[in-house]
This record gives C-alpha cells, structure tokens and sequence, in this order.
C-alpha cells in the first residue's frame, strides 16, 4: 500500500509565486524517503499540502488511500509532522503540548498519559515535563515538537529539517529513534540539507528544485544518474555548484605561500 | 467519549487553560473595571440621579454592565487568542490535525463565551448581595444573555481570524466595539437624549441587546423583546455561519 500518493500536485500562492509545479511521488508503506532540494524549493509547501495547512491548488494527495481534501480527517490521523520552526504553544507545559496535541487527535485521557510519559523519557524530557514551552532552550523546543509528532502514533512521520541547529547528541539519539519506529512499521519522510543523513537512513531520495521533483531513486542510482561518485555531489550537480565537491577541494593544488 | 468528543473537549480545554493561566489579567482586570463602573456610576453618579424610568438608577445600569463584561471578555478573549497562536505559528498543531472547521470554530467560540460567562456571573453575584438586583423576566435574561455572549465569541473569532497584527483587533476593540457600547445606553435611557441622538441610538445594535438584558433583570425595555431577540438570533447565526465559512476555506489560516 502506498503511504503516500502525490499526483500533479501545484500550489500557486495568492501573490503568483508557483510553489509546487505538478509534482508526482509515491512513497510505499514502510519507507524511510529522503526530500532534497535548496532552500525555497517546494520542500514546505509539499509536506503543508500534506498535512492541510497549505491548500493545493491543483492535483491529488493520498495519504494511505484518504484523499487529503475530501477525507481529510482519516488522511490526518495518519500523519505526524515535526515543523521546521517550532511552532510550540507558550501558555502549554510540555506535559500538556503532548497531552493536547493527542486530544486534537481524539486519543482517550489514560492511553494519553501513558504515551506522553514515553516520549517525555523517550526525549529526556521528564525534568522539564511541567515547564512553560516558551521558557525551554532551543534543542528542548526541538525535541518536543518531535515527541509532539509522534504522540497519536502517525502511521506517516513528516521531518521536516529535525536536525537543524542540534546538537550531535540529539541528531544521533533522533537518528536510532527513528530507525527504530521505521524497523517498527512506521513511513519515514525526512527532508533535510544534511546530505550524509539522508544518504545514511533513506531507502530512496527524491531531489526537488523550483517545485518540481527532479530526479528520485536510491543514493546510489541518484550518483549514477549526475554521473558523479556520490549523494552530495549529485546534490551539487543538480543546484549547479559541482566545483564546490570535495574531491575537487581535495585534488586542488596547494596555494603557494 | 467519541473521537470527536475528545478532540472538541481538547480544542476547547486549550481555550479556557489559555484565559486560566493569566486569569489576573483575564478575570481580575474586567472584573475590577466592572466594580469601578458601578462604583461611580452607582455610589457617585446614583446619589444624584436616584431613579430612572421609576428604577434605582444603580440596578438600571447593572444589566448593561453585565452585558458588557461578557461582551467584551468573549471578544478580547477569542480574537487575541487566535492571532497569539496565528503569530506563535501554535495554531498549526490544531489545524493539522482531524478537527473539522466546524469543530475548530465551536472550541474557540466557547473560550471566550466561558471567560465572559465567568466574569459576568461573578458580576452579577456581587450585584445580588450589595444591591438586590432582581430577576423579573428569567426565561428572557437566560436567552439574551446567551446569545449575546455567543454572538461577541463569534465576532471575536471574525476579526482574530482577519487580524495580521496586534493593532487590527486594538483597532476594532477601540474604534468600533467600545463607542458602540457605550453610546448602546449602558448607563443612560436614548429616552432622556435629545434629537438626533435618540434616533441614532436605535440604529446602534448594542441599545437592543442591553434592553434585552435589562427587561431580564429589571422589567424595563424602550424596544420591542420578541422583534430583538428575533434579530438577534439571527444575527448570530449569520455571524456563525460567515464564520464557519473562513474555517472552510482556511482564510487566512492554511496557506
């Protein structure tokens, strides 16, 4: 089954600017799927159309056989989705971020305790559990909007940039947890500009640049394809920085003194 | 419970935990305003005027003060809340998740309605033991009151939804909301003004709505209660429904 099914997808925002140009993907049941693409690329706006807080504007979304629009209900309760900007409430504990945002989802008040409890340990969250969200360091507001996205346990887990301006602990414990949900069953898509993270967990990548998906497969099969040895200068080759390559820094003669 | 159920019982637990955490400044503050205004209006003021339309000028201004705090409470409150989460970007985790529009716009038309139930009914308690304010026309002041406080939660929720600064809803709140209450005949009969100022004063919508209450409490209306109470409801329910629209189509909400 397929977790996810895009199908000519286009968003045109009021002032003109085409964010998403016929974009078609597919992402089977139990993927962990990798989105490319530089900054302003159509990453967001995807994953927005996705999860309804952007409205397409043309094309179709399936999240597990739902209609995004017409089912729309049944298509969210499949979806997590930790934001690239911590959108977290300040008048909310983090005890009752989880709480609520498993209530939104319709999850009865006994299993909600039982789960917030898990990710607050899960996240090393427990000491701040009765803390005011907007008191919390930045990597604490990050961990919490990734326990938050996992708490009415998503079939479909959206990352969008979770490991940006974390540090190393985070990044790894982030890692091993969600390789271990994936192993569990749960679809993975993780957009992120840390290419050895994408190369590291993903199954399959797709590269998006000015709102179309340019070319998908494996890290592999995307090397092969830019004709080059690896994911990050595929990358490069496709933003039109190839000379920025590492093994063009490492060939280049040494700069006389 | 069902799903639904739960989720609406979140939406709307969020709304009132929100009011709850800053109640010194939700709860106190209108209260205090309220006590002041019948303080001068009441002690001072009433010590002149005595009665009014055969009334005690203090239990004549009550009713519209009732109705004030729970107007103004279920507008401040709905339409700061929704554009404080649109800002945080908070409101996303709401709009992400299975909650219908209908559902998303019940839970924050009943914070609001909650504060100013809440302030209202505290106003109205002190009312009882320090002057004996009556209750001629229950089964009048239950409805009016009601909707009322129905009819501000959905204008709160109208203009927090079309605010993109702080200064937007200040600006209604001010400009807009406040002349109209006060010039509605909070603490004076249109009778009493002269031309065209009595005049005028029947087109501001305020004035039936505070004769709605007022006849609730003390018998006494200078409008009809059966056309008021008509228009009003309707009123309502053509703002709920304007409303219910937005949340539709996301306005100003979803992208």
């Amino acid at each position: 089954m397929k977790a996810l099914d895009i199908k000519d997808l286009e968003k045109r925002y009021p002032n003109g600017v085409e964010a998403l140009r016929s974009v078609s993907l597919e992402i089977e049941e139990g993927e962990f799927f990798g989105l490319l693409g530089p900054n302003g690329a159509g990453k967001s706006t995807l994953i927005h159309c996705t999860t309804g807080l952007a409205q397409p504007t043309g094309g179709s979304i399936e999240v597990f056989g739902n209609d995004a629009i017409d089912h729309y209900a049944e298509a969210r309760q499949a979806v997590g989705l930790a934001p690239q900007e911590p959108n977290i409430d300040w008048f909310l504990t983090v005890e009752e971020t989880l709480d609520y945002h498993a209530g939104y989802f319709g999850m009865p008040r006994k299993e909600r305790r039982q789960r917030s409890q898990e990710l607050l340990e899960t996240f090393s969250l427990v000491e701040k559990k009765d803390e005011r969200t907007r008191t919390l360091s930045g990597g604490m507001k990050r961990r919490l909007i990734l326990a938050r996205a996992m708490m009415h346990r998503p079939r479909l887990l959206i990352l969008d940039e979770p490991t940006a301006g974390v540090d190393v602990e985070l990044r790894l414990e982030l890692w091993h947890y969600v390789q271990k949900i994936n192993q569990e069953g749960t679809t993975i898509l993780l957009t992120t500009h840390y290419l050895e993270e994408a190369e590291q967990l993903c199954d399959r990548i797709a590269f998006i640049a000015e709102g179309q998906i340019v070319a998908e497969g494996t890290s592999e099969a995307l090397a092969e394809r830019f004709g080059v040895a690896n994911l990050e200068d595929a990358y490069l080759a496709l933003v039109g920085r190839g000379e920025l390559s590492r093994s063009h820094i490492e060939t280049a003669p040494e700069v006389e003194a | 419970m069902s799903t639904a159920q739960i989720r609406l019982a979140t939406l709307w637990r969020r709304e009132v935990n929100r009011f709850m955490k800053i109640k010194k400044q939700t709860i106190g503050a209108p209260l205090l305003e309220t006590f002041l205004y019948i303080t001068i209006f009441g002690a001072a003021l009433g010590s002149r005027i005595k009665h009014l339309h055969g009334i005690d000028y203090v239990l004549f201004v009550i009713p519209g003060l009732i109705m004030m705090a729970w107007s103004t409470n279920a507008f401040s409150n709905n339409s700061s809340s929704i554009l404080q989460q649109k800002f945080q970007g908070a409101i996303q985790d709401q709009l992400s998740s299975p909650a219908s529009p209908a559902e998303l716009l019940l839970a924050f038309s009943l914070g609001g309605f909650m504060r100013g139930l809440i302030v209202a009914t505290l106003t109205f308690l002190v009312s009882v033991v320090l002057v004996g304010l009556p209750v001629e026309h229950v089964l009048v002041l239950v409805p009016s009151l009601f909707l009322v406080g129905f009819f501000f939660s959905q204008l709160g929720v109208l203009i927090g939804v079309r605010a993109e600064q702080f200064d937007d809803v200040a600006f209604a709140q001010t400009f807009i909301l406040q002349p109209l209450i006060f010039l509605g005949g909070v603490f004076y009969s249109a009778a009493l003004l002269p031309q065209p100022w009595e005049t005028l004063t029947r087109f501001d919508p305020i004035f039936y709505m505070i004769n709605l209450v007022r006849y609730g409490f003390v018998g006494f209306t200078e409008v009809s209660i059966a056309l008021s109470l008509l228009a009003l409801t309707a009123a309502t329910a053509a703002l709920f429904l304007v409303n219910l629209r937005l949340f539709s189509r996301g306005y100003r909400l979803r992208a």
